[in-house]
């Protein structure tokens, strides 16, 4: 089982690494040199030239990048104004005789977050082989974090609360439930949890947390170091029963959580229990769609003629028969198959 | 086959979209070609799936004379096909301001169908350390740098190119510049050759905007960027079929599809010509992600839940775009959606009265009532005036539309039949009083005693059925104040009305629509509305 992780790299970026090269989540892949700031440096003045004269004697062109000591300007007559820091020059501005530098600080790392093989480079990405399961969500928070899976709940459909967060929990990726609150979360981080996977998250409660979260980043208080992944959808929405059993197969597997991309590495697993459109009757299933968002079940038959929602809606539907003891007429495209577990 | 086997013409009307694919299967009936089978389903299920739909319903409904044999049939039928993009082109914007460059540029990309991956201006409160950051962390097909006025080389401008300079790699994705005139020579060569490309400047000054040249253009980048066959894409199909409408009928023809995916606009004119928007992120899944639609969304559905409730359900049309609204409550916020949806495409395109709207698109034409699709393309186009109201139910423009130029006329002849469902006429006015009189009505049909005067009120709604096939006339008299969109001489305007599932509506709730701050009070003035449209439906079957 392996799947392929791209890391984009930035315009500019040095590659440290060659293809079948072995690499850690924290190992730098390239570096690069990320601006900070903005600094005005006269250009005219230095030259002694009025500011529109001065602009015929740049030897720089806006958005080249430049190393300290480099010439910006040079009269031919031994006035030369050079670049104090290396920067990207960006403009120059005709009506004051000053250049718009972006100041370049030290060399970053870039890091792939993922263990891996480094399966191609490129001059804008690197693939790396990862030997496990990929999941897929359907949203999430949060750049790439790294940490042991834990499962933190006990059934699929219960919520992820606050109170079962503790210090214990530091460092890890913790597997919940239907639902986690902006509370929990906000807990979650502050015990040091890299990152949470849930079924289902109320989305003004992800962008309540979104937006305190982009504030705390503001003042310097915290870095972006936790990551949500949500795999199911909106609204308090349990794992799939199947899925759920596979998290705690691999309870302590480490696992790479890319948020923003809703991603989720799991390192020396088999397949995640796959996933089918279109289900058949006897498959088992789950619902997208409410009132069963989230719920299991098996579809004992298809309808042979279209049949309406309680919207209105004709639809190629079918009968299922839920883990929690409802039976409903479901629209199929409401439905995936989820497939058994292989071992 | 013998002799005597029962022949047969049979073709498939394709409409593949990034959810939902809809096929129709036309064939002659008594002389005529008409649609005989049609199916729906999500396009992952496959072709396979699709045709096997079509061939069950054939077999229970089709001739008799031919059960067995339709899967033969369909597998050797001509396909007529279009498809939404299978690939966005995705861009950046760098603008000098967020209001003016800005929101010119990002109006113009997106009527040309290009997602927005990031928009940078220079006062959108970012650090410089910040935008050049995030311009070196985007993937993007191309790039679009705007800013300054025609009247100065402002050095603004050159910075916001120089930020593309300095975080595009070389050779990665072309550059259009739509700034400063004086400057396009020296952007143009702050990248190697033959990757930048100076149009005319939507902002040339601070009071007009003229986007034309660079809509165009990004629309022709984008082909290129994509590289998919133009003339099978819905973008390009359906409006060349609204434009065949329009140019036939001599009429001014508005079309708008809200997919699950994009949206697209085509307002075509009686000469034939058509003026397309197409918004890559414009359907009912971007809505959970556009700014302030939620809350809109949430006002519009009535008594669907409250915002945070909405939010989740539009997330979820979001992620799980083929999925379909179950609840009562689910359908009136994927409604609602679609009505913002509409209105955002809409919003920019040339103001007026139209003739006939068409919706099209599973939400607005496949809707349970035709009471709701009405409601849907009222409430998010608002056109104003005496306009025809219709749906493309069977998503056969799309596919007509790809036909070579000498068969689009013809399929669209054949097809006149099936090809559009008439829900009937509109009449929206705007102005007047909130409660005050805002027009009579006072309909004509021949054989019929006349129906009115009826009196509507400012904020009202009143259907009279019309069923489809049937004609009106309508003496309309709008109270002072009270506007039908065009000038007028007369106290009283005459108009011919065509009727359709749900009649001729009487919409007087003004242009934009209001509604009441209290929340008891909107649901309540949402639910007359509603009801409004379909009890007389009703009244009608």
């Amino acid at each position: 089982m392996s799947a392929v992780h791209r890391v984009r790299l930035p315009a500019g970026a040095v590659v440290l690494v060659e293809v079948g090269h072995t690499v850690e989540p924290a190992e730098t892949l390239a570096t690069r040199r990320a601006a900070h700031g903005g600094a005005s440096l006269p250009i005219a003045a230095r030259l002694r030239r009025p500011p529109d004269g001065a602009a015929e004697l740049l030897t720089v062109v806006p958005g080249a990048q430049v190393e300290a000591g480099d010439p910006l300007a040079d009269d031919g007559h031994g006035h030369v104004v050079t670049a104090p820091e290396a920067a990207i020059f960006l403009a120059y501005d005709r009506g004051d005789g000053r250049a718009l530098l972006a100041p370049l600080g030290e060399t970053e790392p870039i890091v792939g977050h993922v263990r891996g093989e480094i399966s191609s480079v490129e001059p804008d990405a690197i693939e790396i082989r990862i030997a496990g399961a990929l999941l897929t969500g359907v949203g999430g928070y949060g750049r790439a974090v790294h940490g042991a899976l834990s499962v933190a709940v006990d059934d699929p459909l219960d919520e992820l609360r606050a109170g079962a967060i503790d210090v214990g929990a530091s460092g890890r990726i913790l597997v919940g439930g239907s639902r986690a609150s902006a509370e929990t979360l906000t807990r979650a981080r502050a015990m040091g949890v890299a990152g949470i996977v849930l079924g289902g998250i109320l989305d003004k409660e992800l962008r309540d947390f979104e937006a305190t979260q982009s504030r705390r980043r503001e003042v310097g208080g915290i870095g972006e170091d936790f990551a949500i992944i949500v795999l199911e959808g909106y609204g308090k929405v349990g794992l799939d029963v199947d899925l759920f059993g596979w998290f705690k197969r691999h309870d302590g597997h480490m696992a790479s959580l890319f948020g923003g991309d809703a991603r989720l590495y799991v390192y020396g697993a088999d397949a995640a229990p796959a996933r089918r459109t279109f289900p058949r009757a006897g498959d088992r299933v789950v619902a997208h769609r409410r009132p069963y968002a989230g719920v299991g079940g098996r579809l004992s038959r298809v309808l042979e003629m279209l049949h309406a929602t309680p919207a209105g809606i004709p639809a190629r539907s079918g009968l299922v028969r839920f883990d929690d003891g409802r039976s409903a007429i479901v629209p199929l495209a409401n439905l995936e198959a989820t497939e058994p577990l292989t071992d | 086959m013998s002799a005597s086997d029962p022949r047969t013409e049979l073709a498939i009307l394709l409409d593949v979209g990034s959810a939902w694919a809809k096929a129709g299967v036309i064939g002659r009936v008594r002389g005529e070609w008409r649609l005989i089978a049609h199916a729906a389903q999500p396009t992952a299920w496959g072709s396979a799936e699709l045709r096997r739909a079509l061939v069950d319903q054939l077999d229970r409904s089709g001739d008799p004379r031919l059960t067995g044999r339709y899967e033969e049939l369909l597998a050797s039928a001509n396909r007529i096909e279009c498809h939404t993009a299978r690939r966005v082109g995705r861009l950046a914007v760098v603008a000098v301001s967020r209001e003016l460059s800005g929101s010119a540029a990002r109006r113009a990309a997106e009527a040309a169908g290009w997602e927005i991956v990031e928009l940078v201006t220079l006062d959108d409160g970012r650090t410089l350390a910040d935008r050049i950051t995030t311009l070196q962390a985007v993937e993007v097909d191309a790039w679009l740098v705007a800013g300054g006025f025609d009247d100065a080389a402002s050095p603004r401008a050159m910075e916001a190119a120089a930020l593309v300079a300095a975080t595009r790699s070389r050779g990665k994705g072309p550059v259009v510049w739509a700034g400063t005139a004086a400057l396009a020579d020296d952007v143009v060569g702050l990248f190697e050759p033959g990757a930048a490309t100076a149009v005319a400047n939507p902002r040339a000054d601070a009071r007009h905007e003229a986007a034309d040249a660079l809509r165009e253009h990004l629309r022709g980048l984008r082909g290129t960027v994509v590289q998919e066959d133009e003339a099978h894409l819905a973008s390009v199909a359906l409006p060349r079929a609204v434009a065949e409408l329009a140019r036939r009928g001599g009429l001014r023809v508005l079309a708008v599809d809200v997919g699950a995916r994009a949206a697209i606009a085509a307002l075509a004119e009686a000469d034939g010509s058509v003026a397309v928007r197409l918004h890559a992120s414009g359907g009912l899944g971007g809505v959970a992600r556009s700014p302030g639609a939620t809350s809109r969304v949430a006002r519009l559905s009535g008594d669907a839940g409250d915002e945070a409730a909405v939010a989740d359900l539009l997330e979820t049309i979001r992620a799980r775009p083929a999925t379909l609204p179950e609840t009562t409550e689910e359908l009136a916020v994927t409604q609602a959606a679609a009505r913002v949806a509409m209105g955002a495409i809409t919003d920019e395109m040339a103001s007026g009265s139209v003739d006939i709207l068409i919706g099209s698109g599973r939400a607005v034409a496949c809707a349970p009532h035709p009471g709701q699709a009405a409601r849907m393309l009222l409430d998010g186009v608002r056109p104003i005036g005496v306009t025809q109201l219709a749906l493309d139910p069977a998503s056969l423009l799309g596919p007509l539309g790809s036909l070579p130029d000498d068969e689009l006329g013809e399929g669209l002849t054949l097809m006149s039949g099936d090809l559009l469902a008439p829900l009937g006429t509109a009449i929206v006015s705007r102005g007047g009083e909130p409660g005050g009189p805002a027009m009579r009505v006072t309909a004509h049909r021949p054989g019929w005693p006349a129906t009115g005067p009826i009196q509507v009120r400012v904020g009202q709604i009143q259907v009279l059925p019309l069923p489809p096939g049937q004609t009106a006339e309508l003496t309309i008299e709008p109270a002072a104040g009270v506007s039908l969109g065009a000038a007028r001489r007369s106290p009283r305007i005459q108009a011919l009305a065509t009727g359709g599932a749900v009649g001729i509506i009487l919409d007087a709730r003004g242009v934009p629509i209001s509604l009441p701050r209290r929340v008891d009070d909107r649901r309540a003035v949402i639910a007359g509305w509603r009801d409004a449209l379909q009890r007389e439906m009703e009244r009608v079957a």
